[in-house]
């Protein structure tokens, strides 16, 4: 306890010198970029980007709340596109068509966290990209030929995966573990029964790349703890994952006080293999229709590693053989060694337990701990191409760059202002490229032009290159970049237009084709949208529209055929909450019920081409 | 009539002649390049003796607007007869190399000349016919056009650049070669 009174004192000290600093700020100068401008042309150059050449890194950033990411141009910094992914999206139709509406359930929003790549060895490999959603407990997988997402799946017993996702080497699992511990199956229980009956589910997400499906293999019952970040091995580590932990001490009220009373809290360390082996093994129970594992019934596999209290970020080094922890409460960065957490497993170096799962004792698998100098609140590190380590600090607003082996702080700029994570450019692969880091900072205050009291967020570019880390452009953002991934621009391959699948009973690809079909109450109609009309029936006198008695039920299933790069054509039902996109080629269907009579415009929403004001029709609906 | 047989270097370029002609039909013989502000990598319609290839579903699209009609492999009966044509050809100019009889050669450069104007005469009707039959309800009027066989042409935002294509190239390869021999052994 003793030795920890300094630390605290430290830190109480720091947040205190944080504020009076942050009230310090002179309104309109954000640092001394401004000052010199000289440096600021140089910067310039830095990041522009010709009209006509294209950026070298595609940047997604998660837009937490707004339940969709942003993708960006770097070093440009250019907002290029905006995913729907957890949100409806009215701008792509997104949450109003079959598909997405069936993928969204029912929900009308998520707070999307952590983006993850697929990796192929430890490398991204610009195939697909993982996000998880801590509003509403799911998990999405977005296609990068198109941008579009093709699964969402709900995961049960887990609440608020915040500490994913993050994938293994091979994009064997993604790992979801629970930010807000609940009883089994989310039942009724108190709680003082808390410690008993609530669990933080950790649930191992798999990926089908064939049919583009997620599902869940296995979940394993943590102790009813909150689990904040994580990170998957790498090389020598591949098998195993780390993640971090807090409110061990299973307060039910007023967290901020009662989660950070105790000294140590912990990594959670786990062998995926070993657990994979258990499955196999039957070494698990059958709950609420999910293949459990119980630490305290089904030993193995699961280690925990005592770290500074409240921990934010660990971070896997990209050579594999070290593990970085931050203590968001303690201003002081741990490095562990995977070896020695291996040799201290194997020689049983134990502590104890809890909750039936072994405690490695912290000193057989610490490595060092890091301090640099009045650096506060450090929360998550990257690294680059020469192994070193890029720590945001949250509450000294900086990014302290220094090398994992000798503990050495090399370099630190200052952000404008409270980074919560940073990216580097391929940062958390086995081969990191240097060159960027982005830090997405919380707030802007005073940076950009004012939009009333509530401020954009800001990211900024650091450059990486020169001997000093230099701050290079700043971008705002939409609420909220929390965790983001930056991938070189060459490994995704994009296609330009849906290739024709004459498999697809929805899909017209001609105009004779198209056709309005009858079955009871049900009104099928199998159109197209080409510059500029839209044919519902060919052989109707009126092609492009549409009639049916209130109480149908309508099918409009709307096939693109312009196989153009960049037609796509929109289709929305004036006044009836109804608006959904076909991309060139692409087939997509609308479902619902005709419950309002009347007469109704049809129109593109897309706009495609000069007589785009004239792709039009009507939706009747006889009383 | 039964005069000199041709000589062995004579026949030798009429076979290869006619193994040109048959080649070519493997190759396009006529093509037509689209450019505007919205399509700088440029738009294609490419003419085979049996089938049409680029992006002519792109191009109907954009036609329809000035009235123009479709092009397809249907609208031209020529695909269904063409290839036929052509490898009779080339089987003609092989039994001329056979036969080695400077009869067979004058009829078999008649037969050429004569059937490369009707290409040309058929060509020119299928331009003047597309560009001047527009449909009078078309959303763009423009004025009527006959886009030249080889060359350049606007067309609203459009350059269109015509070109013989590999096809004929060959077989213009191979009516110099069965003309060599008319020189040759004369
Ligand atoms: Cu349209």
């Amino acid at each position: 306890m003793k030795k920890w009174l300094p630390i605290a004192s430290g830190l109480a000290t720091g947040l205190l010198a944080a504020t009076v600093f942050f009230a310090d700020f002179s309104p309109g100068n954000p640092g001394q970029a401004v000052a010199d401008n000289s440096k600021n042309k140089t910067n310039a150059e830095k990041v522009y980007v010709p009209f006509g050449e294209k950026d070298e890194y595609y940047l997604f950033a998660s837009g937490g709340h707004s339940g969709q990411m942003f993708i960006y141009g770097v070093p440009s910094m250019r907002h290029i596109r905006t995913v729907p992914v957890f949100s409806p999206d009215s701008a792509t139709g997104y949450g109003f068509d079959k598909h997405s509406k069936e993928m969204m359930g029912g929900f009308t929003w998520g707070d999307l966290h952590h983006p993850a790549f697929s990796e192929t060895d430890g490398d991204y490999d610009g195939k697909y990209m993982f996000a998880t959603d801590v509003g509403n407990s799911r998990a999405a997988v977005m296609n990068l030929e198109t941008f579009t997402v093709k699964d969402i799946i709900d995961v049960p017993n887990t609440s608020g995966p915040h500490c994913a996702a993050f994938v293994t080497e091979n994009t064997e699992y993604m790992f979801l573990p629970t930010r807000f511990a609940v009883p089994i199956g989310r039942e009724y229980a108190p709680l003082d029964d808390y410690s008993e009956k609530y669990r933080g589910v950790m649930s191992a997400v798999t990926f089908d790349e064939k049919n583009e499906k997620l599902n869940i293999a296995y979940q394993v019952a943590l102790p009813p703890w909150s689990y904040d970040l994580s990170d998957a091995g790498k090389k020598v580590s591949k098998d195993w994952a780390v993640m971090t932990t807090y409110n061990t001490e299973e307060a039910t009220t007023n967290l901020e006080i009662n989660a950070s009373q105790a000294d140590r809290d912990f990594i959670v360390l786990f062998n995926w293999k070993e657990l994979e082996q258990m499955v196999k093994d039957g070494q698990y129970d059958e709950v609420t229709g999910q293949k459990m594992i119980f630490p305290e019934k089904h030993k193995g596999g699961m280690y925990l590693v005592p770290v500074a209290k409240s921990p934010h970020g660990v971070d896997v080094t990209p050579d594999g053989k070290h593990f970085i922890a931050s203590g968001k409460l303690a201003p002081a960065m741990t490095v562990f060694s995977f070896e020695k957490a291996f040799k201290a497993i194997e020689n049983k170096e134990f502590a104890g337990e809890r909750n039936g799962i072994p405690i490695i004792k912290y000193e057989s698998v610490m490595e060092k701990e890091v301090n640099p100098e009045n650096a506060l609140g450090p929360l998550h590190t990257q690294f680059d191409d020469q192994g070193m380590a890029y720590t945001t600090m949250f509450i000294s607003s900086e990014i302290v760059k220094w090398d994992p082996k000798t503990g050495e702080t090399l370099d630190r700029v200052p952000v404008q202002y409270s980074p919560g994570h940073s990216v580097a450019a391929e940062g958390d692969t086995v081969a990191p490229d240097g060159k960027y880091l982005i830090a997405l900072n919380k707030i802007a205050k005073d940076s950009y032009l004012s939009v009333g009291p509530s401020h954009p967020e800001s990211m900024q570019l650091i450059d990486l290159r020169g001997d000093k880390m230099e701050v290079i452009q700043s971008a705002p953002v939409n609420p909220e970049p929390h965790y983001a991934q930056m991938i070189k621009a060459d490994k995704i391959k994009t296609i330009t237009v849906y290739p024709k699948d004459e498999k697809d009973p929805d899909a017209v690809y001609s105009q004779e084709e198209t056709r309005i079909e009858r079955k009871g109450n049900e009104v099928h109609v199998y159109g197209i949208a080409m510059r500029s009309k839209f044919i519902f029936d060919a052989k109707a006198e009126r092609p492009d529209q549409i009639e049916v008695k209130k109480g149908d039920k309508v099918f409009i299933h709307l096939t693109n055929i312009d196989f153009d790069q960049d037609i796509t054509h929109g289709f929305a039902i004036n006044g009836y909450d109804l608006n959904i996109e076909v991309q060139p080629g692409q087939t997509n269907t609308v479902e619902f019920t005709a419950d309002k009579a009347g007469t109704f415009p049809i129109y593109c929403t897309n706009f495609c081409s000069a007589l785009h004001q004239e792709m039009t029709g009507y939706f009747l609906v006889k009383p | 009539m039964a005069g000199k047989k041709l000589s062995i270097l004579s026949s030798g370029l009429i076979a290869a002649a006619a193994a040109l002609i048959a080649a070519s039909l493997f190759f396009p013989w006529w093509g037509m390049e689209f450019f505007a502000p919205q399509y700088p990598e440029g738009l294609n319609i490419i003419v085979y003796p049996d089938k049409l290839e680029g992006e002519i579903d792109i191009v109907n699209g954009l036609n329809h607007y000035i009235g123009m009609k479709g092009f397809s492999e249907e609208n031209f009966p020529e695909f269904t007869y063409l290839k036929y044509l052509i490898g009779g050809l080339a089987l003609l100019t092989m039994i001329t190399a056979i036969l080695r009889r400077k009869t067979v050669l004058y009829f078999l450069i008649g037969l050429f000349s004569i059937g490369g104007l009707l290409g040309i005469w058929d060509l020119r009707r299928w331009l003047h016919d597309f560009g001047t039959d527009l449909s009078p309800t078309a959303p763009i009027k423009v004025d009527p056009f006959v886009p030249p066989i080889i060359g350049e042409n606007t067309l609203a935002n459009f350059i269109t650049n015509s070109y013989l294509g590999t096809g004929s190239f060959l077989v213009l390869a191979a009516f110099i070669l069965i003309l060599i021999p008319l020189w040759k052994d004369r």
